[in-house]
């Protein structure tokens, strides 16, 4: 599955696909009142703007040019009241067209990121976070723009556009005509301009990526610019790419001055054309003077949704592509999605005698296995110790238990019923996961123990003090509340496993399964370490990734995990006594 | 997010943590920490961009460039000027059509002949409507281009120190969004500025022709209208940035929920977390909403003000002319008069915002720019012929972060000699290898390069003599022969093998697609860590150099193949000072003298077999590295 890409943006295609609209149109079908509001507004918006024009030809032939002031005010008055309701209308179709897309962009990202939560972990692994990042965030912001300066405002425009053509040819068709000649060349020169325009703006984006990428790196390798000495050449690349860049926005302001010189022309030129034919009409009384204004005010109001419906048409190329890539990831599952309640044969809860890993297989990728034919039998009560060399396979026999990721061959049993029987949700809260990388959420300290669940909100202080995560928290200036920046950035990594051991305890499951963090603390932490994980393994049935002495020692029995497969088995007199792997292992990793 | 992580690549590769350099006894970092001082003082106090409040003197600086480009400002005006005055001719030109049609005599002109002069008015405004635009928006991009070659060439002066303290987002961000916003006061700032001065001035005075009275009157919403653009567009901003804000935290959220996927799922909490984006999403769309209202008030207060106008001259004007006071021709000319001042007054409360901006984001970039290395050039340099290789650290000491990372360092290593540094994470190491180059400043009188003070030796000189590879191997995103010739300028094809063939990375780079034309980290031909590091001592190896410095350089490969690759270039060392830092105690066999480090101390020093006969610490790391590749072969 891919996602990313580096130029996705710039490939832009159709401005209006039935079948991503079809499905698109379905987002809407909560807000029908917002949606209707908006579209029954655009008549209303139309015409006062229409009627203004037409207000200013009666005030001119029935009064100004007849010499009459009688009426006048009443004339203004009628003015300011159409004044007033464009302002209304148009501000409330503002406001309901945001309302609306803006709560269809809501819908569509908590969507988006419920869908995340239904993919399996593995899912993860192959896609690049950056990636589903863009999905939620700017191709969903590219979706709001089409509300903002899309669809609708087309139609208004339309709208606008139809009924100035309508009055225009009933106050004199033959002048309309004159006038309409500026057309044609009014939209050709805004979509080519236009055209033109986006292709220059794709070089100057292109240029600017270089930029801004050479500059990232020359910050990231500024040492090795300086110790080679090569300052002088990065300042020339550099002032190559600078210029490149600059000399690339050169077209696009050259292109964005013609079309904006060329609109303002054109439309003094209709206003000649007026005057030019409009005057012979007046001469022969087929025209009033008012009209002649109308005409001029009307040709003014047709220009600027003529001018910006080549913008418009890119605004929706680009919502069709952000719309595919989004829809794309909503359809990415099925193949691999671990379904969250498969049928439950068996019942499940209470108590459990043993679990058994039979013949074991597993490759993260194709046929590189990582686990050969894994055999392992826990009983309740039991605290199993998995030892050997880093890749030997100890921290996948963890992660296959709770089916963060799925056995390749062989199965996995909990009193003889396949764990792909049991209900994901049930199987994984009764095992408890410690992860090697103790990682914590921004959030509050209570908020990382007990993640938000109600259950173990409630045993958070108690899991604190059962491993001895207590004391450093209550010398914290907000204790339980103390915020965890990004990461666990403002916590030490002794720390963040004593609150990742608080989290398990709190969740209270019948089965633990701890991967020690391997990271070097000092020896304080150290200590206050090895206290938690006894209170955190205290009367349970364990399975634990060992890499300290007092773990290995503390356990009932020790697995050897080597290349995949177990290669020894016994308590660590048993091993030690027979001098094979666990010995050497014993003299280089766990000389405490 | 892309556009962030787009921007970001990897942080300061030859940087410790973050924090600050401390050196005593230096004048030279007084004289710099001085210098950096003072430019805080003078951009630390006036802005704050939030708020938009940031005193214009800020733009002292913008004010140079200007000044630097002052023919093409004064040529735009001058084009202004003339667009201008082609575009107020035309209501006056309808004017005189509308009264030749009202009375036309024999004598007069026809309307006919207005509407010629019309278009002809309009095409010659357009042309030159053009180019003062390109004139003006154009040397905004030139003093765009100036001020980023400026940034540039300060950050390629910047020390280390330096680059670990400032987040390498907030430089890119000085780059892109500050940078815009100048560009932008400069540009269409200047553009509008002008521009509705000129229109101004002249429209109102053609006004004022027709009728005094009539003129103000239509003018009182103005001054309104501008206030509340400025307002509106003030609060936008700040909006705006609000919205970025919740927007960077949705980001996050989804990221922070992408990286802890296994412990979601583990903990059962994917209803909770899609409970936690709920809030982020709500809180982001309230914010969004907010500026929904702004942008949709902005649009009718822009209608509505030039609405009002014509209301006004409707009303006022036409009693005028009923009164017989204005012909109809001065009523509609007056009319199109308001017409064109209507757009430049929107932007006069965009104006006002803008500089602000501007204003802003100027004291950011002179904080760039008046930022000063540590690491600075002697004054003056001492007198060195070619650089033999004799280093002495003498009662070293180096504080970083206000904590000691090195003491009481003394040890001499004479030219040709072989040194190899052990000792665990965070013992100094890379710190020692670090300050004899000065990518840290140093302090006087504790190292010497062939009896000199390293700080009295010419920057370039220095690092020319030393060949240093780097424990996390930084390769540019250029070719494999780009990468490797960048040890030395102008390096021959030949040349550039021949360094790969000693690094042991030749064979690898034929098997590649496009062998030594191959770019570096372009999708689907990522080189491996070891790859990587192998091509980063061949660029240090093809540099000649009569100091090598290899911190950790084979820390990806086995021990085996390290072993191997040091053997095929050790011939090389002859006749050179070479510093070699590992792990692998089994690569540094063969140094003349091996010290320990511990703590930022020398603890052990002697050659392997003195150093195993000691039977302290490198003997016990010894026997420990046996047993692991025992075990390895297990």
């Amino acid at each position: 599955m891919h996602f990313g890409g580096l130029h996705e943006d710039e490939t832009l295609g159709k401005a209006y696909d039935r079948r991503l609209m079809k499905r698109f149109i379905g987002y809407l079908s909560p807000y029908r009142r917002e949606a209707a509001g908006a579209v029954s507004l655009l008549p209303l918006v139309a015409a006062a703007k229409l009627a203004q024009p037409w207000l200013l030809k009666l005030a001119i032939d029935r009064h100004i040019v007849a010499g009459r002031m009688e009426g006048l005010p009443l004339l203004t008055l009628w003015f300011l009241l159409l004044i007033v309701a464009e302002s209304l209308f148009t501000y409330l179709e503002v406001w309901l067209l945001q309302h609306l897309g803006q709560r269809v962009m809501q819908d569509i990202r908590l969507e988006l990121f419920a869908h995340l939560q239904r993919m399996p972990a593995s899912f993860f692994d192959r896609t690049p976070t950056g990636s589903l990042v863009t999905r939620l965030t700017s191709d969903v912001e590219v979706l709001g723009e089409m509300f903002a300066a899309g669809i609708v405002t087309v139609v208004g425009d339309v709208l606008v556009l139809a009924g100035i053509v309508g009055i225009m040819l009933w106050m004199n068709p033959r002048l309309s005509l004159v006038t309409f000649t500026v057309l044609p060349c009014l939209v050709w020169i805004a979509f080519t301009f236009r055209r033109r325009m986006r292709e220059a703006f794709r070089a100057v984006r292109a240029r600017l990526a270089d930029l801004n990428a050479f500059l990232a790196e020359s910050i990231g390798g500024m040492g090795v610019i300086q110790l080679f000495n090569r300052q002088r050449t990065e300042q020339e690349e550099f002032t190559r790419l600078n210029a490149s860049y600059r000399d690339a926005n050169l077209p696009v302001i050259s292109w964005d001055a013609s079309l904006y010189a060329a609109v303002e022309t054109l439309s003094s030129v209709a206003v000649g054309l007026i005057i030019w034919y409009g005057g012979g009409e007046i001469v022969k009384g087929a025209l009033t003077f008012g009209a002649l204004v109308a005409f001029i005010q009307y040709i003014e109001k047709f220009f600027s949704p003529i001018r910006d419906l080549s913008a418009k048409y890119s605004v929706m190329q680009g919502a069709m592509a952000a719309l595919e890539r989004i829809f794309h990831l909503l359809d990415a599952e099925t193949t691999d999605q671990i379904p969250l309640n498969p049928p439950l044969k068996k019942g499940g809860g209470g108590g459990f005698e043993s679990i058994e890993f039979k013949d074991v297989w597993f490759a993260y990728q194709g046929e590189e296995y990582v686990l050969k034919g894994f055999n392992l039998v826990i009983r309740r009560g039991e605290t199993v110790a998995l030892v050997g060399e880093t890749g030997g396979g100890k921290t996948t026999v963890t992660r296959l238990l709770s089916r963060l990721y799925e056995v390749s061959r062989g199965a996995i049993t909990i009193d003889g019923t396949d764990i792909r029987d049991i209900p994901l949700r049930e199987l994984r809260r009764r095992i408890g996961v410690v992860l090697q990388d103790p990682y914590l959420f921004s959030g509050t300290v209570e908020y990382n123990i007990s993640l938000g669940d109600d259950a173990a909100r409630g045993r958070v202080e108690k899991a604190a003090r059962m491993v001895g995560a207590d004391r450093f928290i209550g010398r914290l200036p907000h204790a339980f509340r103390e915020e965890v920046r990004e990461r666990g950035v403002n916590f030490s990594a002794g720390e963040r496993q004593l609150i990742s051991f608080a989290r398990a305890v709190a969740y209270d499951p019948e089965i633990l399964v701890l991967d020690e963090a391997t990271a070097s603390v000092d020896s304080e932490a150290e200590r206050q370490i090895q206290e938690g994980l006894r209170g955190l393994m205290a009367g349970r049935t364990a399975l634990v990734v060992a890499h300290r002495l007092s773990t290995v020692r503390d356990a009932g029995r020790i697995v050897v995990v080597h290349r995949g497969e177990k290669a020894e088995e016994g308590s660590h007199r048993e091993l030690l006594r027979r001098r094979g792997l666990y010995y050497r292992l014993h003299q280089l990793q766990f000389r405490d | 997010m892309d556009s962030h992580q787009g921007l970001g690549i990897g942080r300061t590769n030859l940087s410790l943590q973050h924090g600050h350099i401390a050196v005593m006894r230096n004048p030279l970092t007084r004289q710099g920490k001085s210098i950096t001082k003072k430019a805080g003082d003078r951009t630390d106090v006036t802005c704050d961009e939030a708020t938009s409040r940031c005193s214009i003197s800020e733009l002292s600086l913008l004010h140079s460039y200007l000044r630097q480009n002052r023919r093409s400002y004064l040529l735009g005006g001058v084009l202004l000027f003339g667009t201008n005055a082609f575009a107020l001719l035309i209501p006056w030109l309808l004017k005189l059509a509308v009264e030749s049609l009202q009375h036309p005599s024999p004598r007069g002109r026809s309307a006919a002949f207005y509407a010629m002069l019309i278009i002809g008015a309009a095409a010659v405004q357009g042309v030159i409507r053009i180019f003062s635009r390109t004139t003006l928006l154009n040397a905004a991009r030139r003093i765009e281009y100036l001020i980023r070659e400026e940034l540039y060439a300060r950050l390629l002066s910047l020390d280390l120190p330096y680059f670990s303290r400032e987040r390498t987002g907030d430089i890119l961000s000085r780059f892109s969004n500050d940078l815009t916003n100048v560009r932008m006061l400069a540009g269409f700032g200047v553009l509008t500025t002008i521009n509705t001065l000129i229109v101004y001035a002249a429209a109102l005075a053609l006004m004022a022709r027709i009728s005094p009275v009539l003129t103000l009157s239509a003018v009182i919403p103005f001054p309104l209208m501008i206030l509340v653009v400025k307002r509106i567009s003030a609060s936008m901003f700040r909006r705006s940035r609000r919205a970025q804000e919740e927007l960077a935290r949705l980001s996050s959220k989804v990221e922070e929920n992408a990286s802890a996927a296994m412990l979601i799922r583990a903990y059962c909490r994917e209803e909770g977390e899609l409970g936690a984006f709920g809030d982020i999403n709500r809180e982001y769309l309230a914010s969004n909403m907010a500026m929904a209202r702004l942008r949709g008030l902005m649009i009718p207060v822009m209608t509505a003000t030039g609405a009002l106008g014509t209301l006004i001259v409707l009303f006022l004007g036409g009693s005028r002319v009923i009164a017989g006071e204005l012909t109809l021709g001065d009523f509609v000319a007056f009319n199109g008069y308001l017409t064109m001042l209507i757009w430049p007054t929107i932007m006069m409360g965009w104006i006002l915002n803008l500089m602000q901006r501007g204003a802003a984001s100027m004291s950011r970039l002179t904080q760039v720019l008046d930022a000063r290395p540590t690491v600075t050039e002697p004054a003056p340099p001492a007198e060195i012929g070619r650089v033999q290789g004799k280093i002495e650290f003498r009662n070293l000491f180096f504080a970083y972060d206000a904590e000691p990372r090195l003491q009481d360092i003394s040890l001499t290593v004479p030219a040709g000699m072989t040194l190899g540094i052990v000792g665990p994470i965070g013992s100094g190491k890379s710190t020692l290898a670090r300050l004899v180059p000065r990518l840290y400043p140093v302090a006087d009188g504790m190292l010497f390069i062939d009896g000199v003070d390293v700080n009295k030796i010419p920057l370039r000189r220095l690092r020319d003599a030393i060949g240093f590879v780097p424990q996390e191997s930084f390769l540019f995103s250029r070719t494999v022969r780009e990468n490797i010739g960048y040890g030395r300028e102008g390096a021959k094809d030949a040349e550039i093998e021949a360094a790969a063939r000693m690094a042991g990375f030749a064979s690898e780079v034929t098997r590649f697609p496009d062998g030594y034309g191959t770019m570096v980290g372009e999708r689907g031909t990522t080189l491996s860590g070891g790859q990587k590091q192998r091509a980063s001592i061949a660029r240090a190896l093809i540099k000649d150099p009569a100091i090598l410095i290899l911190d950790d350089p084979l820390s990806a490969v086995d021990s085996e193949t390290e072993e191997t690759i040091l053997a095929n270039f050790a011939s090389y060392y002859r006749g050179r000072t070479v510093l070699i830092i590992s792990h692998r105690l089994s690569a540094l066999r063969g140094c003349d003298l091996i010290v320990v480090l511990d703590d930022g101390r020398i603890v052990e020093q002697g050659s392997h077999e003195e150093l195993l006969a000691l039977d302290g610490r490198y003997a016990a790391t010894w026997r420990e590295q046996q047993l692991r590749a025992e075990i390895e072969r297990y």
